[in-house]
């Protein structure tokens, strides 16, 4: 594939994610953080981020599913989830964690579940889209490209 | 309707009225239910409607409607039942008065008239009987009288043979019967009948007034006649009848009328038929021979008469001779009765025990006429009404029988629609009973009295009916204004409610706003965080840099707003904790003055410091808060004063003085008290926390030259989002809020703020806090006495106000001062002083004030080896040219005599200061000037003194100009932090420590200054001043030169030139190690790239726990991994900053700084920590502060708050 088309693809593509607010400005301070001692920090972070954010769901899932809820550990769990989901700039993400610290708050069980849904479903799609961005990124510095900025 | 049921229903239940609510209630209760109910939704309706639409929770206000609709119902219910049950007892009552009232009056009345009444009667009745009574007597006795006379005549002419005998026997008989019949008026008749059948009768005629003789024809009779034998006796009488002499018909009446008075014949006999004048008694009357009465009618008289019969014996006593009637009429009974009637009214009648009327009061005949001639008249035939009424209703209720007695007293017969009074007494006469019967008309007796009484009756009825009616108006009346207060009290409580509702919703909102604090914060923080990055950027065009700059100017003023918006809201929601320590209020001050200061330079605004010394150093309270105060005023005086000063002052109220006269009256501030070390002083500073407390009252001014405040905005500018003037937005910018929460803030410590009318343009703003205060309090003002040391000040400062305020604060303290505007003036002072010969008479002409001045100046000049203290304002220099250096060395002339101390400016540049180093001028402060900082400088000078005295007296007097003075620069460390330090206590508590005695100190000294002579001989090579620490700089200079004194206060200078390094230089943190504590594994890369970037060696831990740990293990292996000689010098942390997420497994962020604190407290040292905390909260801050922190970041990361917070804390630790 013709290596502009990928950068603009890439950029477009970047673009919208920023556009469909699945990301925000902390992700491009990531970005700014990332040079040529850190390479691939980004990606580095991000993967991270999917190892934490799949142990924390797990955990949530658990404890929902438990008998007599630790609102508390629930809680915690999600204060951790909204920190680095901030971090990376995963604002859908985010905000998701925001409501469903109220639900844990107001000690509401459905509500909780529900946001752990919607929290589980944004967090798929963030991941999918982040991972085709590297994708994009990756084929263009296979073909001898630089990411554009 | 009410009324009309109280009315009603007394009457009919009366007695279970008083238990009304139960059993009447139910019933009653449903209507009035349904009636309120329908009242009251009826005004709910209209009343709550519109309401309803305004409050924006509808649920709500639907929740309270209901409510409010429930608790008009029960009141409207209440009110009834008490109207209701109020009216119920006042009408039973009245009911009761009533009846009783009448019925005393009545029935007592009645009694005793009826008493009155019955003897009345009784009366009545018995005279006409006893008249009856009177008549029976005296018939009975003529009659007895006649008979026995007439047996006496008849046994003197016993047995007449003769006719001749006879004859003369019935003259006799004639003139005695003659005799008592005159004697006897009321006589009617009376009557011989002899046993042969002769008849002598004497008869009176009351009519006509004439009297009769009649006799019967003697010649029909024979004496053979008389001459039945004795023991024919019974047959004889048997024969003795009326028909033997009605059969005698044959026999010859005859009349002869008779003078009534002598008895003498008047006419001539008539002969008449027999019987037909009147009744002669015969032998039949008297049948067995006793005595006999009976009641008989004449057709000469209208009334009945009484006659009575007696028979006249023989001699022997055997046979009778003849039969002796009298007769007498009965008319008089009548009469008397007719007599009494006319007096009392009624009716009286007399009759025989068969019911025959003999007398009655009437005129009524008692007669009547019969074909068989007249006969008596029965009382029920009678011809007048009332006796004829009475009688049959006597008949009709007793019949024949009549109570034993014949006694009755009715007292209410109803007889023709009239009511009487019967009474009837029985007259028990031997063969003739009677009855007496008096009928009197009850109205006649009673008549008033029912009358009276019925009146009576109508008049208390209507009496009671009418107080009713007026008590249950009263009552509705006094019930309606009850039941208007209970409406009105029912409308204020749900007015209270809605209002608490309505507090409770805006609670909620302060309450969500400070929730969402973090929420809000973070987006700003990463905005201010990218634009801080993309000003770092190179690739900008100018245009883009200035744009970016604007955005990052607006950024900031935005989370300004929020932060203050968030501080309001949570002050309101109630989540504002005033945190409890002890702090030095005048250092906060101080730093407070030195950071505005920097700003009001800018402005050539003077800002000035007047505490009065009577303030207590130590006060306990939350000193963020207090600074935050001060900081807001100071702030808002600082944009709308263009020129000018701005004074804090403060002071501490007198409980014995007001405050208005303490206020602006510095004399009367107390005089400093007992001489007491600097040492001892702050040896003992720390000690005494939380002893005995006691409140105290603080007064603070701001006192601004600006451009003032309406009065009539004055309560108005501490409202929210409220300014003077809404124009002044536009030129200030600003929120509105600052006062808003300096007055909120104010009010939370128990004080109080306004403005106040101040002479002279500006505004003045007095507050008073309520802190509380250690309570060795004596200790307080342990400071020098400056008189004993023969100290001199000269004041060449800029700023009129602040040298003023100095100058009297050191006059007080018994230090002269003198003072100097400008540099000619100073020159001036000092020529005056050193060369008063050779001194320039041109002054003289130039200032005014030479006069005063040189009296002052002489004045000095008296005092006995004074040391003078030259206090120079750098600004006095002319430092746009090179004159400056002249100047400098024009003062170098005076410098044995006189000690100078520089004030500097922030932006003094180095060359200044290493040139005035050079000089030797040491002793430097940062404008602005305050006490502190004088003191500093007095003390520093008088310890040099001391120093050049102690030195001098073992060489002999050597009285030269040189000095060597050595210095405390341990303390003068000490001296520095506690200037420009706020939360820095624990290093300023270990660092008095280490140096408690002079002596120990100087050795300690001496050893360090050799030490870093070392260490300065490889940094001069460096040829720079290693420009990121400061504070190693300051070492290298206290040990290069070791007279210097360096009173540093500007750590925010510092901050600021450490931002804009961090801001242009990407290896800002060269060299430092910083620990970061953090769970999240994505934040740790993250802050960990971003510290490596900025030339940070990072050691990164997963929790609090490790984050001790990797302390500890440091702390083991330090002497062989520091490699930087000043920190094993004086013992220095393995790292130089720790940044501490606060929420973590197994230890959170302040567990791990506690334990930390704990360990750190027996090396000496005080590592930085730093929180990360994802809570914006200023409560998170406390607590971040409480357990040891020194800062906090908010997550995310602001990449260039994060730098200069590390850069201000690792310079000043190090």
């Amino acid at each position: 594939m013709d290596l502009v088309q990928l950068q603009r693809q890439l950029v477009d593509y970047r673009t919208s994610l920023y556009h469909e607010g699945f990301l925000d400005e902390q992700f491009t301070q990531l970005k700014e953080l990332q040079d040529e001692n850190n390479p691939d920090f980004v990606v580095e972070v991000v993967s991270l981020f999917f190892e934490d954010s799949e142990r924390l769901l797990n955990e949530l899932s658990k404890a929902l599913e438990q008998q007599v809820i630790d609102f508390k550990r629930i809680d915690a769990h999600v204060h951790q989830f909204k920190g680095s989901s901030s971090s990376i700039g995963a604002q859908r993400v985010q905000k998701l964690c925001i409501v469903f610290r109220n639900f844990c708050e107001a000690q509401n069980v459905e509500g909780c579940l529900k946001c752990l849904q919607q929290v589980k479903h944004e967090y798929s799609i963030v991941k999918t889209k982040l991972e085709s961005m590297f994708q994009l990124e990756r084929q263009i510095l296979n073909a001898g490209g630089s990411v554009p900025v | 309707m009410v009324l009309k049921m109280a009315e009603t229903s007394p009457p009919t239940s009366c007695a279970s009225s008083p238990i009304v609510a139960s059993p009447m209630g139910t019933p009653l209760r449903k209507v009035l239910n349904r009636i309120s109910g329908l009242a009251s939704s009826c005004r709910n309706k209209t009343g709550y409607r519109g309401r309803c639409r305004r409050i924006f929770h509808r649920d709500v206000e639907q929740e309270e409607f209901q409510y409010a609709s429930a608790r008009c119902l029960s009141s409207y219910y209440s009110v009834f039942v008490a109207r209701l049950a109020i009216m119920i007892m006042l009408a039973i009552l009245i009911a009761l008065l009533t009846v009783l009232t009448w019925h005393f009056t009545k029935m007592y009345t009645t009694k005793s008239l009826n008493t009155l009444a019955f003897g009345l009667r009784y009366e009545l009745l018995q005279r006409p009987i006893l008249r009856m009574w009177g008549i029976l007597n005296s018939t009975s006795e003529i009659t007895t009288a006649q008979v026995k006379l007439s047996e006496y005549v008849m046994r003197r002419y016993s047995k007449p043979s003769t006719q001749a005998e006879l004859v003369e026997l019935y003259q006799m008989m004639k003139d005695m019967t003659w005799a008592l019949f005159a004697s006897r008026k009321a006589l009617n008749a009376i009557t011989i009948n002899y046993k042969n059948g002769f008849v002598q009768a004497f008869h009176r005629d009351h009519k006509n007034n004439s009297t009769f003789y009649i006799y019967s024809d003697l010649a029909n009779y024979s004496i053979s006649g008389t001459e039945s034998p004795g023991n024919k006796m019974l047959s004889m009488r048997q024969g003795w009848n009326d028909q033997f002499i009605r059969g005698n018909v044959s026999a010859i009446w005859y009349r002869e009328p008779l003078d009534p008075i002598s008895g003498e014949k008047t006419g001539k006999a008539l002969p008449i038929p027999p019987d037909e004048v009147i009744n002669i008694a015969g032998p039949s009357q008297v049948p067995d021979g006793v005595a006999s009465w009976h009641v008989a009618v004449s057709k000469y008289t209208d009334s009945p008469l009484l006659s009575a019969a007696l028979p006249v014996w023989d001699s022997s006593n055997t046979s009778i001779v003849a039969v002796v009637g009298v007769t007498t009429a009965l008319f008089s009974v009548g009469q008397l009765m007719k007599e009494l009637v006319e007096v009392h009214s009624g009716y009286i009648y007399l009759t025989s025990h068969e019911g025959y009327l003999l007398a009655t009061s009437t005129n009524a005949p008692l007669l009547k006429n019969t074909t068989n001639g007249t006969k008596l008249m029965m009382a029920v035939d009678s011809e007048d009404r009332v006796i004829r009424m009475g009688a049959q209703w006597l008949q009709k209720a007793y019949g024949n029988k009549f109570p034993p007695g014949d006694v009755v007293h009715v007292e209410k017969a109803n007889l023709g629609g009239q009511h009487y009074y019967i009474d009837s007494f029985f007259l028990n006469l031997k063969r003739l009973p009677m009855v007496g019967v008096i009928i009197i008309p009850r109205k006649y007796i009673m008549g008033k009295i029912d009358e009276r009484s019925l009146k009576t009756l109508i008049i208390l009825i209507s009496a009671s009916v009418g107080i009713l009616v007026i008590g249950c108006v009263c009552i509705l009346i006094l019930t309606n204004g009850v039941s208007k207060e209970m409406k009105l009290r029912a409308e204020l409580i749900s007015h209270l409610n809605a209002r608490r509702r309505a507090e409770a919703s805006s609670n909620y909102k302060s309450q969500f706003l400070a929730n969402m604090s973090h929420e809000l914060r973070t987006p700003m923080a990463a905005v201010i965080g990218l634009l801080d990055i993309l000003i770092c950027d190179d690739h900008l065009t100018n245009e883009q840099y200035a744009m970016v700059t604007q955005i990052r100017k607006c950024s900031t003023a935005l989370l300004r707003l929020l932060n203050n918006i968030l501080d309001l809201s949570k002050v309101e929601s109630g989540k504002l904790v005033f945190e409890e320590a002890e702090f030095d209020l005048g250092r906060e001050l101080e730093g407070l003055v030195d950071m505005f200061s920097v700003q009001c330079m800018n402005h050539n605004v003077e800002t000035v410091l007047d505490l009065s010394d009577d303030i207590p150093k130590l006060v306990r309270g939350d000193s963020a808060r207090v600074v935050q105060v001060f900081a807001n005023l100071i702030s808002n005086s600082i944009k709308f004063t263009t020129s000018g000063h701005i004074i804090l002052r403060g002071w501490c109220e007198n409980p014995a003085v007001s405050s208005d006269s303490v206020k602006c009256s510095p004399d009367q501030k107390k005089p400093l008290s007992a001489l007491k070390t600097k040492l001892k002083h702050h040896g003992n500073h720390m000690k005494k926390a939380g002893k005995r407390d006691k409140k105290i009252v603080l007064w603070f001014e701001v006192d601004d030259t600006g451009s003032g405040i309406d009065p009539s905005k004055w309560e108005s500018v501490f409202e929210s989002f409220e300014q003077a003037d809404p124009s002044t937005t536009r030129t200030h910018g600003g929120t509105g809020l600052g006062l808003c929460i300096v007055r909120t803030l104010v009010n939370k410590m128990g004080g109080e703020i306004k403005v106040v009318r101040k002479n002279g343009p500006g505004t003045l703003i007095r507050l008073f806090l309520l802190l509380t205060t250690p309570a060795d309090g004596t200790e307080q003002h342990g400071r020098m006495d400056f008189a004993k040391h023969g100290v001199a000040v000269i004041l060449a400062l800029h700023g009129s106000m602040g040298r003023l305020i100095m100058s009297k604060w050191l006059s007080r303290n018994g230090v002269p001062a003198l003072e100097a505007s400008e540099w000619n003036e100073l020159t001036q002072i000092l020529h005056e002083l050193f060369h008063p010969r050779t001194r320039n008479c041109g002054f003289d002409d130039h200032y005014s004030r030479g006069e005063p001045l040189r009296s002052r100046i002489h004045s000095l000049q008296d005092m006995r080896n004074p040391v003078y203290i030259v206090l120079v304002d750098l600004g006095l220099l002319d430092l746009s040219t090179d004159i400056w250096k002249e100047q400098l060395n024009f003062l170098d002339n005076f410098s044995g005599r006189v000690k100078f101390a520089w004030m500097l400016n922030h932006d003094t540049s180095n060359a200044v200061k290493i040139e005035l180093r050079r000089k030797g001028h040491v002793l430097m402060v940062n404008k602005p000037l305050y006490k502190a900082k004088m003191l500093h400088i007095l003390e520093a000078v008088i310890k040099e003194r001391h120093a050049e005295f102690h030195k001098r007296s073992p060489n002999g007097n050597r009285g030269g100009s040189h000095e060597c003075v050595e210095i405390d620069s341990t303390h003068f460390e000490t001296c520095s932090s506690d200037d420009s330090e706020i939360s820095e206590k624990g290093t300023v508590k270990s660092n008095t420590a280490n140096c408690q005695t002079p002596k120990n100190c100087l050795v300690e000294l001496t050893r360090l200054g050799s030490e870093v002579n070392i260490l300065r001989a490889e940094e001069d090579e460096c040829n720079a001043w290693p420009k990121l620490h400061d504070t190693e700089d300051a070492k290298c200079e206290n040990s290069n030169s070791p007279e210097q004194h360096y009173v540093s206060s500007s750590t925010k200078d510092e901050d600021k030139s450490y931002t804009s390094k961090a801001a242009n230089g990407e290896k800002s943190l060269e060299g430092l190690r910083i620990l970061l504590a953090e769970d999240t594994p994505v934040l740790q890369r993250v802050a960990t790239i971003m510290l490596e970037k900025m030339g940070a060696t990072v050691i990164a831990v997963g929790d609090g726990l490790q984050a001790v740990d990797a302390l500890n293990c440091e702390l083991v292996g330090k002497e062989h991994r520091r490699d930087r000689m000043q920190t094993d010098i004086c013992g220095s942390p393995p790292y130089d900053l720790i940044l501490m997420d606060c929420q973590m497994p197994k230890m959170d962020g302040y567990e791990a700084t506690k334990a930390i604190r704990k360990s750190e407290a027996g090396m000496g040292w005080h590592i930085p920590i730093v929180a990360l905390t994802a809570h914006a909260m200023s409560s998170d801050e406390a607590k971040c502060l409480e357990v040891g922190m020194d800062a906090y970041l908010t997550k995310p990361i602001d990449y260039k708050f994060m730098v200069s917070t590390i850069l201000s804390l690792t310079k000043r630790s190090a």
